[in-house]
């Protein structure tokens, strides 16, 4: 383990810190959250490391579990599948609904209209 | 009315702003609107610049990654051969920010509890143990480990501009004035040419590249 070579070393140092998400805007969306003072370079750090994990992970499970077998394509339907399935990503559900067809909701906002209406 | 129409004919006229690749917004102060989605204005912000812009521009809760970082991440971990659908990778920039909120908001509540000011990463750490993610954890204490030693190894170099200097959006963010971030549409495939010419002469020294 401690007999590297000098390029060995460059390499692992690059790739450790290498992040493919840009850490300032990481912390722009942590400070967004209340009570938010301080947070620390090592923090900050886990996050966006932490974050691309999850991207793999959301994107890879929901790609196993969804259509892709026919399609071969990540749709919006199978992340809000995972985000239902999965308990890791039950958090997402609230911002992953299920879509419905614009004339259904044209309908129902009409409908709405009508109860205010009537009042 | 009248432009309405000349819209769904078809104009061919320049002022046309689908063909010029701008929403409408743009133009003429808000005569009309085209978007082909709600959110164009928070689009512009999460896709092609910095976080300097003032909060009047967007709302904190609209605050993504940018989508070129977060669908080359999809596009790595998925299969060679597997798609993603537009709406999906759009709908994982939402995600990240809400995981990003949800392991800070609990970070941040054990910090208080502590009686202590600043996140720390053991604070992130025990974050997503305990909200479901203790899997990231052994390896996030490797990448911490790496990170800190490649830290350790540039004395001199603020970690701060080193590691931000790394991983920044695909665009590069030091265009001048000549792409207004709503040109980059969909639609605009002349636009995505300028902005690739433009990002090479960003090159010192080279005037132009030679594919031979």
């Amino acid at each position: 383990m401690s007999e590297k070579t000098m390029e060995e070393k460059v390499e692992q140092a690059t790739n450790s810190k290498n992040v493919s998400l840009p850490m300032s805007r990481v912390r722009l969306i942590m400070k967004s959250s209340p009570d938010v003072s301080c947070i620390n370079q090592d923090a900050l750090f886990l996050t966006t490391k932490a974050t691309e994990l999850f991207v793999q992970h959301l994107a890879l499970s929901s790609y196993k579990n969804g259509s892709g077998k026919e399609t071969n394509t990540l749709s919006y339907s199978d992340l809000a599948n995972a985000a239902e399935e999965t308990e890791t990503f039950q958090f997402l559900t609230d911002i992953l609904p299920k879509k419905i067809l614009a004339r259904d909701y044209l309908k129902s906002l009409e409908e709405m209209k009508k109860d205010d209406d009537s009042l | 009315m009248t432009f309405c129409s000349s819209f769904m004919d078809g104009d061919s006229s320049t002022t046309d702003t689908t063909q010029l690749g701008i929403t409408g917004e743009y133009m003429t102060g808000g005569t009309y609107v085209l978007q082909t989605q709600d959110d164009d204005g928070d689009e512009s912000f999460n896709d092609h610049e910095d976080g300097n812009g003032s909060k009047d521009y967007f709302r904190e809760q609209d605050i993504y990654l940018p989508i070129a970082n977060v669908a080359r991440i999809m596009k790595n971990a998925i299969p060679q051969t597997g798609k993603i659908a537009k709406d999906a990778k759009e709908c994982v920039q939402e995600c990240v920010s809400e995981f990003i909120s949800f392991m800070t908001s609990e970070a941040s509540e054990r910090c208080h509890q502590e009686k202590r000011k600043t996140i720390n990463g053991e604070d992130i750490l025990f974050a997503m143990s305990t909200l479901g993610f203790d899997m990231y954890v052994e390896p996030l204490k490797l990448y911490l480990q790496k990170f800190r030693e490649a830290m350790k190894g540039e004395k001199g170099i603020t970690p701060v501009t080193v590691s931000e200097g790394l991983g920044e959006e695909l665009t590069d963010e030091s265009f001048t004035g000549q792409l207004p971030a709503g040109l980059i549409t969909a639609d605009g495939q002349q636009q995505n040419v300028m902005v690739y010419t433009t990002s090479y002469q960003q090159i010192p020294g080279v005037q132009q590249i030679q594919f031979s």
